[in-house]
């Protein structure tokens, strides 16, 4: 009877035990929601030393934060917007000059879609952080037009030092902050050995490092335009970032217009190209940043003359018309779903 | 066919009232060790949770309210109130410049949020064990 009363009791403590102990975990995971660079942030990683590398990446976007929010008055830009039209240059942190490398490359190779002096447009807007959204007259603009011009942003890269040749003009670099800070991110996650990860940088922009918990690409579903509650489809993403803009995503309404903040630096207003969202996927997150605005500018022909001119991004454009283009690189990677609410698909080629 | 003999040694391996007593305690302590050990704050109930940059400062269990209540954020850097129902949650009323909060309406499903980027808001919704997991990571946009 002992012996009989072991055994079972062995066999039942180990079928206990299996069932409530989990198995070791071979890594662990971390979390966190902040604010940052006028966003909500989310960051999740997996990974042995994930919890270092989540207050690593925390930390990371604080100081990218201060150094390039052109709305803290100690930040790298507004030192550079405050001299603007003294004609002296601005000694400036090393990684602020060449964010502003890279927004002048991207200026330069769209034409002027994507121009980060476009801020004094942008504040008369009132979509420069004041939230006093408005409908500046047109002489306004026009008086503004001018400052809105990044040939005149000049920078000397071996001095680290920048100027804004004419008084008034302003760099902002919300168009292109957040995915350099996700290339950081992306970067840093290497120091840590962490192989997992996903930065969700205020919805726009998004990065992912390898696969998921449990194997596979990170799956990012994509908001319908015109119904937050439903989406055009599913894309996969693995070691690769992404970046959406929309006019749905800022905007207000006078007068029974709607008026939304992607701005055309050509004109001030805001960009009316048949085009109510752009996605670019590339493994450069701040490419993919600019490149989602310049895209929405240039409308669907520029977009896909741009496309074929590169070979570093593929894109996603939901059309007015209800046509959602996509580039053949993301043909497997896109699971689309808009037909549910009236959508047709088609796939561009080169 | 012939009947398949009971070997000796599989007679006497036939449970006891004794072996069944153990076995009903040792059941019973694996049911009080499941509960005891299930993750905390998981009780599949949808829950808002309303949190200030990072902090959660208040959370609220939806499925326990009997009509919906209001909650006065006053101490914001733009004061606003969000309505709690069994259904759902949404920022009525705000101060914040843009008032995108506002527009945002009426959220219902675990995972959905509203952002008040002023004040730096998020109200979110949680649990709801009876709802279809999510089948995406993140939604962009």
């Amino acid at each position: 009877m002992l012996k009989r009363t072991t055994s079972l009791s062995v066999l039942l403590s180990l079928a206990l035990l299996s069932g409530c102990t989990p198995a070791a975990p071979a890594e662990q995971s971390a979390q966190r929601t902040l604010f940052a660079m006028d966003a909500p942030m989310s960051l999740q990683i997996s990974g042995d030393r994930a919890q270092e590398a989540l207050e690593a990446a925390v930390s990371e976007l604080q100081r990218l934060d201060a150094l390039l929010d052109r709305n803290e008055p100690e930040s790298d830009l507004s030192h550079l917007n405050a001299a603007a039209g003294s004609g002296q240059p601005v000694s400036l942190d090393g990684e602020t000059i060449e964010v502003l490398r890279q927004a002048l490359d991207c200026a330069a190779q769209s034409g002027g879609a994507f121009d980060c002096t476009i801020a004094p447009v942008m504040d008369a807007w009132g979509f420069g952080g004041s939230g006093d959204y408005r409908v500046p007259g047109t002489e306004e603009l026009a008086a503004l037009l001018p400052l809105v011009d990044s040939t005149q942003l000049q920078l000397d890269e071996s001095a680290h030092t920048a100027q804004l040749t004419q008084t008034g003009m302003e760099a902002d670099l919300g168009g292109i902050a957040k995915g350099y800070a996700a290339d950081r991110l992306t970067a840093l996650m290497a120091d840590y050995g962490v192989e997992s990860a996903l930065f969700d940088l205020g919805s726009s922009t998004i990065a992912a490092v390898g696969e998921r918990p449990g194997g596979g690409p990170w799956r990012v579903g994509l908001r319908d335009p015109n119904d937050a509650q439903q989406r055009l489809g599913v894309l996969s993403l693995q070691d690769e970032s992404l970046s959406t803009s929309g006019g749905y995503e800022r905007n207000f309404t006078q007068d029974g217009v709607t008026y939304h903040h992607i701005l055309d630096p050509k004109t001030g207003y805001p960009a009316e190209t048949g085009l109510l969202s752009v996605t670019v996927v590339g493994e450069n997150a701040a490419l993919a940043d600019a490149w989602s605005t310049a895209l929405f500018i240039l409308g669907e022909d520029g977009a896909h003359a741009l496309w074929e001119s590169r070979d570093d991004f593929e894109y996603i454009l939901c059309c007015a018309d209800g046509r959602v283009l996509v580039t053949e690189g993301l043909e497997k990677n896109f699971a689309f779903e808009g037909d549910a609410y009236g959508y047709t698909c088609e796939i561009l080629r080169r | 066919m012939a009947t398949p003999a009971k070997s000796s040694g599989a007679e006497g391996l036939r449970p006891t009232l004794g072996d069944l007593i153990l076995a009903a305690l040792v059941a019973a302590a694996a049911v009080t060790l499941l509960f005891a050990l299930r993750p905390a704050g998981n009780s599949g109930a949808l829950t808002a949770r309303i949190s200030v940059n990072g902090e959660t400062v208040a959370q609220y269990d939806l499925t326990a309210l009997d009509e919906p209540i209001r909650v006065s954020l006053d101490e914001l850097p733009y004061p606003a109130v969000v309505e709690l129902s069994p259904e759902g949650a949404q920022i009525v009323e705000s101060r914040c410049p843009g008032e995108d909060c506002l527009r945002t309406g009426a959220i219902h499903t675990a995972g959905e949020q509203i952002i008040c980027l002023p004040n730096k808001l998020i109200v979110s919704l949680e649990g709801a064990s009876n709802a279809p997991a999510s089948d995406i990571d993140v939604v962009a946009g």
